[in-house]
């Protein structure tokens, strides 16, 4: 009754309302006070009458015409007092944009017909699409990691069901705020041009903005809606149960590094505690598998030990019984890449420097490279020679010294300048106390540095040749440079850690080595140079940009998708490359001249995503499961309960009717001879 | 002449219009005297009709003498005779009659004025009367152009108020009137007993009739709207009515009905039949319709 009906007056009013036809009845049968009219003969019409008795109801229903329009005028009054309507997906407003969540999570299938929800929201804007009157226009935005325009502002029905028809469902999280300012782009400006010509949005139009979502997203924090009139509507249900893996890396033991492991984490998203099998596969040969109990709402975790020469694809699987529904199964899969490990090889030379030995000398240094120690001296030697100019080396840090060919290696001077013409610009003599002003906090190499306590007796000056990067500048100018050099880099810091005097004897030359940045720093230099390898551990985001560093001379590489479609890449920078078609999640390979150089794998690897429940509001004491609100700015969003958007009134309808009715009654009355 | 004292129901000009006119009848009757029409006897006038044998009796006066020198046998010479009509018009003065604008009675006095008129002009016998007259209660019989007066005078004294079935004062009229002749009835047949036993009783009294339906303009197109509660004027009884497009449609058609069913009625049984509409000036309906109806000339 409710949903049909809502009832505005109390009991009392009705009553009164109900004796209203009551006493249009009695007024009808007592008003019957003809006229008398003396006529010459009632012959004729006593004929007439009786002619018209004979023929029918309906002259009867007609002699009773204006009783009834008064009953109907009084019916669709009270009618209209019911406030009738219907929970149907009804459209008001004249320009709609359709927000459509395609993140990972809307993969999820626990919708009643056991689609997708992705499938579910496009049914149902499709529905909202058959509902579009021929003046209203409508967009759709699909959005993942990143929004996309599907169709522009139309009226044009069949170009926005096509368009709806190209949405496909992608592994990405979720990121409303793009998709919100690009709503925001077309619905706020004044003028649109669209394919049917210019249009104009005028000032005070509202946009109706229907978001289709599984809400699995934090609010959008400083945006203003403006003209868009959000309508949050949730797809997906409270009980959805899902299994996932959050993690898979490969890495050495800590107890045995000779040893690698696979840890493999599992999440149970349900609210029942679930056994699944985790198996793991090594370029798709079962390696082991392990049967996880995993508690509601928690992880648990396993490792699994790899043999140490192992290399190659790495991939987890999920295996939940069958009984378990696992609605999104995008998450049953991880992959890692098994990089044909060779350790990166640091070469220090150093006529003696205890301070920048021990800060290389950690236990974490030692897990990042194998650093090797040599005095200048033995720079002439034939054997350095060789392993300098053949890529033995990662990184090889001169530390104040300088070698008289630049070595097939990254490299790190310290108190020096590179032995080449592009360092020589400046001034070669060292200038004394310069004051650090600002240092490059982005840079890699000094991530979490903090050199604003660094004191600095003396130092070079150094001015990196084109191309290069100033990192540290100081009221006498740049101390820490960086440069590339073919597909290597040159940093060269300014000045020494420990100088010598005159005399010989030793003397710190600046108070870095006390503070906690230094042996981040060096830790960053190993991390930088020669541990780039095992960045690949780190996670690639579907839909996000992978840079990589390739040892390759090549400009043009190909890159192998997980579905085995290729990609040429044309390269910025030769040895970088930066890929971003990484929509689907696997391992992806890059060739280099028909060889596989370098893999890497996308993984979804989001709690928020693999977590599919919808979030719940929690409601007092009734225990009612409300869909959580979106919060976009300051305003809250609730959620629409599924299926009805909007409650389309009928009383203004029945309204209009009444008065048209009540028109029709007073012509009746006037003009009835002719009816 | 004082013929047109009451110019209320003779204008001078229709009475100039009338004196031209005559009653025409296509039965021929036998009149009670000398008039200026054509009998069917043999008489006097000087318009020969026919040769006969002689028979004992017949008037030695009549004998063509000529003929009986050439032919020594005795023939009598017949002439046409020249007799008198006798003219009845029968006015309805019921209650009914007194509506309309003229009333209908006024129009039904006027007509049978105007048809006594040029019955005296021409030496008929003329003798008007209403449905209300009892059997023994006879009009003057009028003749001759010296009695318009008394004709106007008669006629301007019929009061509308006598209520009397049609076929009651039908019959009493052929009681009363045994000569035969040419009858004008003027009614508007409105009478729940039905019109068609009245009729029959001219048919058996085998006069040359006309039936003159006078209706009035409200009767033939009502103009009512509204919740009415019609009162008939003569025995009181009620019509309630809700006036309504197909009810005035419905009216109408009985109505048609009713006067077709009226002209099939007298036509079948040689009865002349005529609607006179109130509105329909009296010189027009005489001079025009009842022309051509037969009834003048």
């Amino acid at each position: 009754m409710d949903s049909l009906f809502r009832n505005t007056l109390g009991p009392a009013s009705w009553f009164l309302l109900s004796l209203i036809p009551l006493a249009l009845f009695a007024l009808y049968f007592l008003k019957l006070k003809r006229q008398p009219l003396e006529v010459p003969s009632t012959y004729l019409w006593h004929r007439v009458i009786e002619d018209l008795h004979v023929n029918s109801l309906w002259q009867r229903l007609r002699k009773s015409l204006l009783l009834f329009l008064q009953l109907l005028l009084l019916a669709l009054a009270m009618l209209a007092l019911l406030r009738p309507g219907w929970q149907g997906q009804a459209l008001e407003g004249q320009q709609f944009i359709f927000l459509i969540d395609k993140s990972a999570s809307m993969s999820a299938t626990d919708t009643v017909s056991g689609e997708s929800r992705l499938e579910e929201a496009k049914r149902r804007v499709e529905t909202l699409i058959d509902q579009l009157d021929s003046d209203m226009t409508a967009m759709i935005i699909a959005f993942a990691e990143q929004p996309e325009v599907v169709q522009e502002f139309t009226d044009n029905r069949r170009l926005l069901r096509e368009a709806l028809d190209r949405i496909e469902p992608t592994a990405s999280r979720t990121d409303l705020t793009g998709a919100l300012e690009l709503a925001d782009g077309f619905a706020n400006p004044r003028r649109l041009l669209t394919e049917e010509g210019e249009f104009e949005v005028s000032e005070q139009e509202q946009v109706e903005l229907y978001i289709f979502s599984d809400g699995r997203f934090r609010g959008v924090e400083g945006f203003s809606l403006g003209n868009l009139q959000p309508l949050y509507l949730p797809i997906g249900s409270f009980a959805a149960q899902n299994l996932a893996i959050t993690a898979l890396n490969a890495r050495r033991g800590e107890e045995r590094p000779d040893q690698q492991q696979a840890f493999v984490q599992v999440a149970n998203f349900g609210e029942q505690p679930q056994a699944t099998v985790v198996e793991l596969y090594l370029e798709d040969r079962l390696i082991d598998a392990v049967e996880l109990e995993v508690p509601a709402g928690d992880v648990a975790s396993t490792t699994f030990a790899l043999a140490e020469e192992a290399a190659g694809q790495l991939r987890a699987r999920l295996d939940p019984p069958q009984s378990f529904d696992d609605t999104l199964r995008l998450d049953n899969e991880a992959y890692a890449v098994l990089e044909d490990r060779r350790d990166a090889r640091v070469l220090l030379v150093t006529p003696g420097n205890t301070t920048l030995e021990s800060a290389l000398a950690t236990e974490r240094a030692n897990r990042l490279a194998k650093v090797e120690k040599m005095a200048p001296a033995e720079m002439e030697k034939p054997d350095y020679l060789l392993q300098s100019q053949s890529e033995v080396y990662d990184l090889i840090i001169y530390d104040q010294c300088v070698p008289q060919v630049m070595p097939l290696a990254s490299t790190l001077f310290v108190g020096r300048l590179p032995p080449t013409d592009l360092w020589k610009q400046a001034e070669a003599e060292p200038v004394f106390g310069p004051q650090i002003i600002d240092w490059e906090r982005g840079h890699p190499l000094l991530n979490l540095i903090e050199l604003g306590n660094v004191q600095i007796v003396d130092t070079l000056i150094t001015k990196p040749p084109l191309g290069g990067g100033v990192l540290v500048d100081s009221t006498k100018g740049p101390i820490f440079a960086i440069a590339p050099r073919d597909r290597y880099e040159d940093a060269v810091l300014g000045f020494e850690i420990v100088g010598h005097e005159e005399d010989g004897t030793r003397t710190y030359n600046t108070d870095w080595p006390r503070k906690h940045s230094f042996p981040t720093f060096w830790l960053n230099v190993l991390d930088y140079f020669a541990h780039e390898s095992s960045s690949a551990a780190t996670h690639n985001k579907p839909d996000l940009p992978v840079e990589l560093r390739i040892n390759s001379q090549e400009e043009t590489l190909t890159v192998e998708l997980p579905d085995s479609q290729r990609r040429e890449v044309q390269l910025e920078r030769v040895g970088r490359l930066a890929f971003h078609e990484t929509g689907q999640l696997g391992v992806y390979k890059v060739y280099s001249g028909g060889q596989v150089a370098k893999q890497f794998a996308v993984n979804l690897f989001d709690r928020e995503e693999s977590d599919v429940r919808l979030r719940v509001k929690q409601e007092g004491e009734d225990g009612v499961q409300v869909v959580d609100s979106l919060s976009i700015g300051y305003v809250d969003v609730a959620a629409q309960s599924p299926g009805s958007p909007v409650r389309r009134e009928l009383w203004k309808l029945l309204l209009a009717g009444a008065l048209v009715v009540l028109v029709f009654e007073w012509y009746i009355y006037n003009r009835r001879v002719y009816i | 002449m004082p013929v047109d004292r009451d110019s209320s129901l003779l204008s001078p000009e229709l009475l100039a219009q009338l004196e031209r006119l005559e009653l025409v009848t296509r039965k021929v009757f036998r009149g009670r005297m000398k008039g200026e029409r054509r009998s069917k006897r043999k008489g006097q006038s000087v318009e020969f009709a026919d040769f006969r044998n002689y028979v004992p009796g017949d008037d030695l006066r009549q004998l063509d003498w000529n003929l009986y020198a050439r032919l020594e046998k005795l023939i009598v010479k017949l002439f046409m005779e020249e007799e008198d009509l006798h003219f009845y018009a029968l006015v309805d003065a019921s209650m009914s009659m007194d509506f309309g604008r003229p009333t209908k009675l006024d129009y039904a006095k006027q007509l049978a004025a105007a048809l006594g008129f040029i019955g005296l002009i021409r030496a008929d016998r003329v003798r008007i009367e209403t449905l209300g007259q009892g059997v023994g209660e006879k009009s003057p019989i009028l003749r001759g152009r010296q009695s318009v007066w008394r004709l106007l005078q008669h006629v301007e004294a019929i009061e509308p108020g006598e209520s009397i079935s049609l076929s009651e004062g039908i019959k009493n009229f052929c009681l009363r009137n045994r000569g035969r002749g040419v009858v004008v009835f003027i009614s508007d047949l409105m009478d729940k007993g039905g019109y068609e036993s009245a009729l029959r009783y001219f048919v058996s009294h085998q006069v040359d009739c006309f039936v003159i339906q006078v209706l009035s303009q409200e009767e033939l197109e009502p103009d009512v709207k509204g919740d009415l509660k019609l009162v008939d004027c003569e025995d009181a009884d009620e019509a309630e009515i809700t006036v309504s497009a197909p009810l005035l449609s419905r009216y109408q058609q009985t109505l048609n009905a009713f006067v077709a069913g009226a002209q099939d009625f007298c036509t079948r049984r040689g009865m002349h039949y005529m609607l006179a509409n109130n509105q329909l000036p009296v010189e027009e309906l005489v001079a025009k319709h009842l022309r051509r109806r037969g009834l003048v000339r």
